[in-house]
This record gives C-alpha cells, sequence and structure tokens, in this order.
C-alpha cells in the first residue's frame, strides 16, 4: 500500500496555493479586519470556480465526489493564507451533510453552494456561535439529536466580534419547526460526522496556520540582525523555532491519518470503527491546535515588539489560531475524549 | 477556429536560478508555464469559446516532464506538441524559432499562431518574428486584443502614445502584452481532464531537421553592476536648485 499522497492530490494543492498567494495577500485578510469583504469574496468565488467548495459534492450535483483525504491539503494552503470565510462549515461540514440528507434539499442547495451562488451556515452544538450566519442563505441547525433547515429570514441573528476581527460569528435566536431533517439516530449520526469533519477540516488549517507562522518568523530571524549576526544564530532563538517545527512535523501526519480513516466511509457506520475515527480526530485537533499555538507564541515572541504591533501582519495569523484552537473541541477536551476511549 | 499557441516551461522564476557551465539556465527539476505565456493561452480559449468551435493546440521546446505545458491544457487547451530532445540544449533564438516552426507545421490548418512577447529567462524577444519569417506568415506584436472576422485578424497593438488598429491576412503570428487579460485559474476539473488530453512528444528527427550546432553562444555572463552611491548635498536653502537642475539635465522636467 502506497501511504502517500497521489500526484493529482498535490497538484489540487498548488492549484489552491497559487490561487491564493495572488489573490489573498495579508492585505485580503486586514481588509476583511476592518469590514471590507471584496476580497474574501472573490477569493471565495475563485475557490468555488476552482472546485474547491464542491470538492466533496457527487458529481450529480456539480461537485467533484472527492473526499476529506483530498480536501486535507487544501485546508493546509487555505491555513496558510490565512483566508477568511467558513471553508470548513461549508464544504467539509455542509455539502456532505445536505449530500447525505439527499433529496430535493441536496437537489436545491448543493449545486447552488458549490458554484457560490448561495451561502451555507452551520450550528454545531458546542459552538456559541454560528459562523457567517448573517449573508447565509440557509442555515442548518440542531436542536437536540434533529437537523433543521432554517430560513435565515425567521431568525433573528445577532453579529458578535471574534478574537479574528475576519470571522464574523452569529447568534442565532430561533424555535425548531415541525419538519426536522433528521432526527433520532440518524440525527445523531449526521451530528457526530458533522463534528469529526469540522474538527479534522479545523485541524488541516491549523496546520497550514502554525506553518506559515514558522516561514515568516524564520525569515525573520535570518533578517533581523543583532550583535553583528542575525538573532535566528542565536540558540535562544533557534531552538525555540526547532521545537515549533517539530511540533508541526509530528502533528501532519496525525492530520492525515485522521483524514484517512475518516475518508474510508465505513468509519461512521461501524461502531469500532467510529471510535477509531474519533480517536485518531482528536488526536489530529489536539497536535495541529498545540503546534499552531506554540507557533504563535513563538513567532510573537521572536519578532519581539513589533510582533506586538497592529500594524504588523503577524497578529491576523496568530488570533486565527486562536480562535480556531478552541473551535470544535480545544485540545484539553479533544485530550479527554482520547482518554475516555482507551482508558 | 484553430489556434496554436507558443508557450515555454521555464524554472520558476521565485526559486533559486543557477547556470551551466556554458552559461546556459539549469532546467532540472519542475518547470512551470512561464507567465508571460498565460496570457496568450488565455486569448486563445477565449476566441476558441467565442468561435464556438476548434482546437487549442500548445507548441512547446523544453527539456524534462511536461509540467507547465498540464498546467495550459488544464486551463482549457486541447492538447499539446512538446519537441523534447537534448541535442537542443543551449539553443539560440533562431534554432528554437525553426523548432517551432517545424512544430506549427504538423499541427494542420490553424487560423492564429499566439506567442507572448518574451519569455521570462531569455528575453530575447525575437523568437515570434523569426517563426512568422519561416512560415511566411504575417507577424503583428504587442496585441492587447484580438479579433477574428472576414478571413482577418484585428489586432489593436499597443504603442507606447497608446494603440494602433492593425489588421492583416489569416494565418498570422500574433504577440500578446503580458497584463492585458486576466488569465484563468485551472479549475480541479481541468486538473484532472488535463492527463487524458493529447500530448504529442517529439524529437527533432521527428521534424525532419537537422539542428545540432547553431551560430550563436553565451560566452560570459556577468553580474549587473551594483548601485553607485547617491550624491549628498546640504542643504543651504538653495538646494532645491540643484534638483530642478539635475531633473532638467535628465530631460524630467
Amino acid at each position: 500500500m502506497r501511504f502517500r499522497f497521489t500526484d493529482e492530490q498535490l497538484e489540487l494543492r498548488d492549484a489552491v496555493r497559487d490561487l491564493l498567494a495572488n489573490e489573498c495577500p495579508a492585505s485580503v485578510v486586514r481588509a476583511a479586519w476592518e469590514g471590507d469583504m471584496s476580497g474574501p469574496d472573490k477569493v471565495w468565488a475563485g475557490l468555488c470556480d476552482m472546485g474547491v467548495v464542491g470538492l466533496m459534492a457527487t458529481e450529480a450535483h456539480g461537485g467533484l465526489g472527492l473526499s476529506d483525504l483530498d480536501l486535507t491539503l487544501i485546508l493546509t494552503e487555505v491555513g496558510r493564507a490565512a483566508a477568511p470565510g467558513p471553508l470548513v462549515e461549508t464544504a467539509v461540514v455542509a455539502v456532505p451533510l445536505l449530500e447525505k440528507i439527499g433529496g430535493s434539499v441536496a437537489e436545491t442547495w448543493v449545486p447552488r453552494v458549490a458554484q457560490g451562488e448561495s451561502r451555507v451556515a452551520v450550528g454545531l452544538p458546542g459552538e456559541s456561535l454560528v459562523l457567517d450566519a448573517s449573508g447565509a442563505d440557509l442555515l442548518l441547525l440542531w436542536h437536540g439529536d434533529a437537523l433543521h433547515a432554517v430560513d435565515p429570514a425567521e431568525v433573528s441573528i445577532t453579529v458578535e466580534t471574534s478574537v479574528d476581527r475576519s470571522r464574523r460569528g452569529g447568534r442565532v435566536a430561533w424555535e425548531p419547526g415541525p419538519q426536522p431533517l433528521a432526527v433520532g439516530e440518524e440525527g445523531r449520526r449526521l451530528l457526530d460526522a458533522a463534528l469529526e469533519r469540522a474538527a479534522l477540516g479545523t485541524a488541516a488549517m491549523l496546520l497550514g496556520l502554525g506553518r506559515h507562522l514558522l516561514d515568516v518568523t524564520v525569515t525573520y530571524a535570518t533578517d533581523r540582525h543583532q550583535f553583528g549576526v542575525p538573532i535566528g544564530s542565536q540558540q535562544a532563538i533557534k531552538h525555540k523555532l526547532a521545537d515549533v517545527a517539530v511540533a508541526l512535523a509530528f502533528a501532519e501526519p496525525l492530520v492525515h491519518r485522521a483524514a484517512y480513516s475518516l475518508a474510508r466511509g465505513p468509519a461512521l457506520v461501524d461502531e469500532s470503527a467510529r471510535e477509531t475515527t474519533a480517536v485518531h480526530v482528536s488526536m489530529a485537533k489536539a497536535a495541529a491546535g498545540d503546534a499552531a499555538e506554540l507557533a504563535a507564541r513563538h513567532a510573537l515572541q521572536c519578532h519581539g515588539a513589533i510582533g506586538y504591533s497592529f500594524e504588523h501582519d503577524l497578529h491576523l495569523w496568530m488570533k486565527r489560531v486562536w480562535a480556531l484552537a478552541a473551535a470544535y473541541g480545544d485540545a484539553r477536551m479533544h485530550r479527554e475524549r482520547i482518554a475516555r476511549a482507551i482508558l | 477556429m484553430n489556434i496554436l499557441v507558443c508557450v515555454k516551461q521555464i524554472p520558476d522564476p521565485a526559486g533559486p536560478q543557477e547556470l551551466n557551465n556554458d552559461n546556459t539556465l539549469k532546467r532540472e527539476g519542475k518547470l512551470i508555464l512561464d507567465e508571460s505565456d498565460s496570457y496568450g493561452v488565455e486569448i486563445a480559449l477565449q476566441l476558441r469559446d467565442t468561435a464556438g468551435e476548434g482546437e487549442v493546440t500548445l507548441i512547446s521546446m523544453s527539456p524534462g516532464e511536461p509540467s507547465g505545458l498540464r498546467t495550459a491544457l488544464a486551463m482549457g487547451a486541447d492538447k499539446a506538441i512538446h519537441v523534447v530532445d537534448d541535442t537542443l540544449h543551449g539553443a539560440d533564438a533562431l534554432s528554437t524559432a525553426k523548432v517551432l516552426a517545424a512544430a506549427v507545421q504538423r499541427a494542420g490548418d490553424y487560423t492564429l499562431v499566439i506567442a507572448a512577447t518574451e519569455s521570462t529567462d531569455g528575453y530575447t524577444g525575437t523568437v515570434p518574428a523569426q517563426l512568422a519569417e519561416i512560415l511566411g506568415l504575417p507577424s503583428v506584436t504587442f496585441a492587447k486584443s484580438i479579433r477574428v472576422e472576414g478571413g482577418k485578424v484585428h489586432v489593436d497593438r499597443q504603442t507606447e502614445a497608446g494603440y494602433d488598429v492593425v489588421e492583416a491576412d489569416v494565418p498570422a503570428v500574433v504577440t500578446v502584452t503580458a497584463g492585458v487579460v486576466e488569465p484563468r485559474y485551472p479549475s480541479f476539473k481541468g486538473i484532472m481532464a488535463a492527463k487524458k488530453k493529447p500530448l504529442e512528444t517529439l524529437a527533432v528527427s521527428d521534424l525532419g531537421l537537422d539542428l545540432s550546432s547553431w551560430g550563436q553562444n553565451i560566452v560570459s555572463v556577468e553580474d549587473a553592476p551594483s548601485r553607485a552611491a547617491g550624491e549628498k548635498i546640504e542643504d543651504d536653502g538653495e538646494a532645491y536648485l540643484k534638483i530642478v537642475e539635475f531633473l532638467e539635465e535628465q530631460k524630467v522636467i
């Protein structure tokens, strides 16, 4: 068995990397902080045109019928660019969820979401806010084990500011309607799958964020001279950067393994396989979150005072790390889940 | 409408560039589609789609894997002819034009041959004109827009002052200025489909050419001279006059 990404998966990653290098420089992330969403909207349209958002949609719905495994490298690139937008919630959670529900709901929404004509927002239990709820054309919300499709026009949404101001969460006040999309065992299974996917997709993004923070810090430590030498030649700096490199290198295979487990569908049907997948996802999220947080902390310290300034781009990435490390279960919650499964 | 696009695969300009002992550029590792060619590919795709029929064929000469050609195929080009031959190492512009012309003649009927104004690694800017001469076709350069109508190609040709409106009989060779259109990004479907598109790999002998030597070799390569230190002027209240004098000397004002 060949446990490596295929040439095609690498090509898709490279295509996304090129798109984001041109369309999503730091200035676009910064503009999103100030409420100017024209840049992020263009990035979103580019990702839709390319086929990223519909990657997990079936071909009948204009997608590519690919899996979590194919999306993992792409999400890491999106994290590396700190591209704003609910890509995990849409491409990784909502699209497979709608496909699983099937019927007219999938037929109506999946093609439109994949092509960027409509936006869908997903509210998962445990998250107080629904990312990009305002501006969505459809809300997918759980009430206990019942999944509801909710028209945003019929609810009240209060936009809340995140520590990462390019992320816009909405507090949704709603009442469940009489006809849920799924209830009981089916609803719970869909929720389990959605939670695993959200955690894994976020872990893949955290890897990219951490990698970018390491890269810019290595560049800074090489360029910045003090006492006649680059600061990166001092052990106090280089050991910190080596620790970050090690943490990211150890987290990466865990993310890839979890993606592999999730992509092998039976994991979500068979009970013992489901537990194994859950452990893999938790290991990935805990390790990627820790590694990215370490990268953020050391990046800030190695940059010195300039890293603290609002005008420097470092904090755009750092605060995204803080937001994502806490989303869909922080490292502590995921470690507890691993402990429950293996002890 | 069948359109041929001459494209070049080059080492990534963002990476380190190294020279061989004979002063030619090292072309090892993954080659990418020259960005300046992506504009010609985009224009060709638009012309094909507007016409509603025909094919876009890529013509290229380079060593190595066709990784850059795959990018253009993923953008939507229909097929490619790739001339790969170790004997072409260090070929000069005229020899390159001869090879491309021979490849063009194998490509069947066509209305236009599109090329970039110049490549990002060689910058000779002469190959398209040489190609037109060898093929005996009209050569129109620096196009910012191209329209084919009534057996003629109509080109808005960029000049320093604005643009000229030029027309020529087809087939013709037209060079496209970088930045005149926004090249599309390859879609995932395009990337996956590109693998199945026809890609013909040819050697010089397949083209019926005998090209083992050429007149031009790179004798030496020198670094660009470093910037000389500027002149410092103490402002005694009249320094602006020196600035005015300098600008006048440079004919800026």
